[in-house]
């Protein structure tokens, strides 16, 4: 059994009327990328400050390498983040800013700034100041404060924002090798759906607080790819005429309504009349497989 | 927590802001020095010169250079003009406010807070932190403030217009309850305000301003008010340099506690209860 990193138990945030979290229950285990999903004020940050202990919750309960949220001073010790945007002391150059929060947390071995430096492509600048840096080299900057003391688990709010799409690719293979050489679990957000599909490895899509769906790589992959829908008043039946006449049991059971057939894609009137010919109510039928942003967006209709 | 107070001297030491305050301490104990007057703000004159007495005044506004100033000054006869600095040590409550900034306020106003609290502390260190090295850095100032001017009026003045170092000493512990109160309340400020403009904006006027509004509030409704001119941070600072008595010091020391411990209890209560945006 894998370790648990974090688990929230019913997290909820209110703010007077508004509810930024809606009893949420999530768990991350060691060694996962894990995607959160979801639009803007969907409840991303905020999920990510009640972890980082930056806001208060309102009720609920989590934990954070076994530890309580009560006392999460030596559990947050083993963690990196980088919140919304990066904030440094503008006056301060790279080196000194990250320099400032490793006295901060007491690294002895100075070298390690370099080496995050390095690992954001940050070295050549590390002594220009903060306050003339680019929104990408900024948003490096605060991945190599993530990164720095290397952590057991990395807290990553929207990190590729402002970057260009080959820092997004360098960055991305970083956090992959990170995740596999070193086995650091990454907690990420993003609203760059394709780049959280090629990093992650489960997903969380949440809306306004309420998380609507998890689900592992696989399974979205399986979600999202081509397929016949059946949908009838009898998956019992049909699923024995799928795996008894068509002879096949790559489908899913989608619910007590739906079936997704993964064979047979462009066969779909012989799927159509195999199961009419063993008198199956069949209320439609049809051939479907959807980008992730329309999964997604059809995720978001159904949660309305 | 002394990771923290560490860290965050590593940072000052790498801005100008603390170097350009000493330049200031220095520049205003010259000209204090020079001028033979210890210079003050607000409403309260700690000056062994009776400045109220009309033919003092009138000298006084017919001299047209230093040098004659200086020679009607010393007319008057010789004073501790030291200890008559110390006594306007409220003039340091500016420099307090840029101490109170550049370790509290940029934090808020970079945001690098949630830099420092997501990682590495808990609200309650970081409090103390900042407040112990706020604390120890104001000490700092006052310390160097009042001997540095000491050394510098002793060059310039010579003995004559010197206290003795141990009456020095004694001056700047007796005030130093109340400054630390004034220093409480300013982080109780910035913990409320965050941002560096609002917290500036509230603070630099203070303290005139809270003078102004009680002074007319006396005056107006003719109310006795010796609590105010005895007990009042800026006359009570003048007031205890100047032979105070044992009761008088520990009434104000215990006010300094007061303030101390009810400005920074507000102060940790709304920290702790915000959310670090």
């Amino acid at each position: 059994m894998k370790d648990i990193i974090l688990k929230t138990n019913e997290l909820t945030k209110k703010y007077k009327d508004f509810t930024a979290l809606d009893h949420v229950n999530l768990t991350i285990n060691k060694g996962d990328i894990y995607g959160l999903i979801g639009r803007n004020g969907a409840g991303k940050t905020t999920l990510m400050k009640i972890i980082t202990t930056l806001t208060n919750k309102t009720s609920g309960e989590f934990e954070l390498f076994k530890v309580m949220d009560n006392d999460l001073t030596e559990a947050k010790r083993k963690v990196g983040c980088l919140i919304e945007n990066p904030a440094f002391y503008p006056n301060l150059t790279a080196y000194q800013n990250l320099k400032y929060y490793a006295i901060q947390k007491g690294i002895v071995d100075l070298k390690q700034i370099d080496e995050a430096l390095t690992l954001v492509s940050l070295q050549q600048v590390k002594n220009k100041k903060f306050k003339t840096f680019s929104l990408g080299m900024k948003q490096r900057l605060g991945i190599a404060f993530a990164i720095m003391d290397n952590p057991d688990f990395i807290i990553l709010d929207e990190p590729i924002n402002g970057l260009d799409p080959i820092g997004i690719s360098e960055l991305r293979d970083t956090f992959k090798k990170l995740n596999e050489e070193k086995n650091i679990t990454i907690l990420i957000s993003s609203h760059i759906l394709s780049e959280l599909y090629a990093l992650a490895n489960k997903f969380c899509i949440i809306e306004k607080g309420k998380i609507i769906k998890q689900l592992t790589k696989e399974e979205l992959d399986l979600e999202c790819s081509k397929c016949i829908v059946i949908k009838t008043d009898d998956i019992k039946k049909a699923s024995n005429v799928i795996e008894t006449d068509l002879k096949t049991t790559n489908y899913k059971v989608i619910d007590k309504n739906e079936i997704r057939l993964y064979d047979y894609l462009n066969n779909a009137d012989k799927v159509n009349k195999t199961l009419s010919k063993k008198d199956i109510n069949i209320m439609s039928l049809y051939e479907t497989g959807i980008s992730l942003e329309d999964y997604f967006k059809n995720l978001l209709k159904e949660a309305k | 927590m002394l990771s923290i107070i560490k860290s965050d001297l590593y940072r000052i030491s790498k801005g100008k802001a603390i170097y350009i305050v000493i330049l200031i301490i220095l520049i205003l104990n010259i000209v204090s020095a020079v001028g033979l007057d210890a210079g003050h703000i607000g409403l309260s004159v700690g000056t062994n010169i009776d400045v109220t007495d009309t033919e003092t005044l009138a000298q006084i506004s017919s001299v047209n250079s230093i040098s004659d100033y200086r020679k009607l000054m010393k007319s008057f006869g010789t004073f501790p003009l030291d200890k008559d600095v110390i006594g306007q040590n409220v003039n340091l409550y500016y420099l307090f406010i840029v101490i109170v900034v550049i370790i509290l306020c940029t934090d808020f106003s970079n945001k690098s807070i949630k830099n420092t609290l997501s990682s590495a502390i808990s609200k309650r260190k970081y409090y103390l932190s900042k407040l112990f090295l706020i604390l120890g850095l104001s000490t700092i100032i006052v310390l160097f403030n009042n001997y540095s001017f000491y050394l510098i009026n002793l060059i310039i003045n010579g003995k004559a217009f010197t206290s003795s170092l141990i009456d020095i000493g004694k001056y700047t512990v007796v005030q130093l309850p109340l400054i630390y109160g004034i220093i409480s309340m300013l982080c109780c400020f910035a913990f409320i305000f965050r941002k560096t403009s609002i917290f500036n904006t509230v603070t630099i006027p203070f303290i005139m301003a809270f003078q102004l509004i009680v002074t007319g509030i006396i005056n107006l409704f003719h109310i006795k008010a010796d609590w105010f001119f005895n007990y009042e941070f800026q006359y009570a600072l003048v007031n205890l340099v100047n032979n105070p008595t044992t009761s008088y010091i520990i009434k104000c020391t215990l006010l300094g506690i007061f303030y101390i411990i009810f400005f920074n209890i507000i102060g940790y209560y709304l920290f702790k209860k915000t959310d670090i945006n």
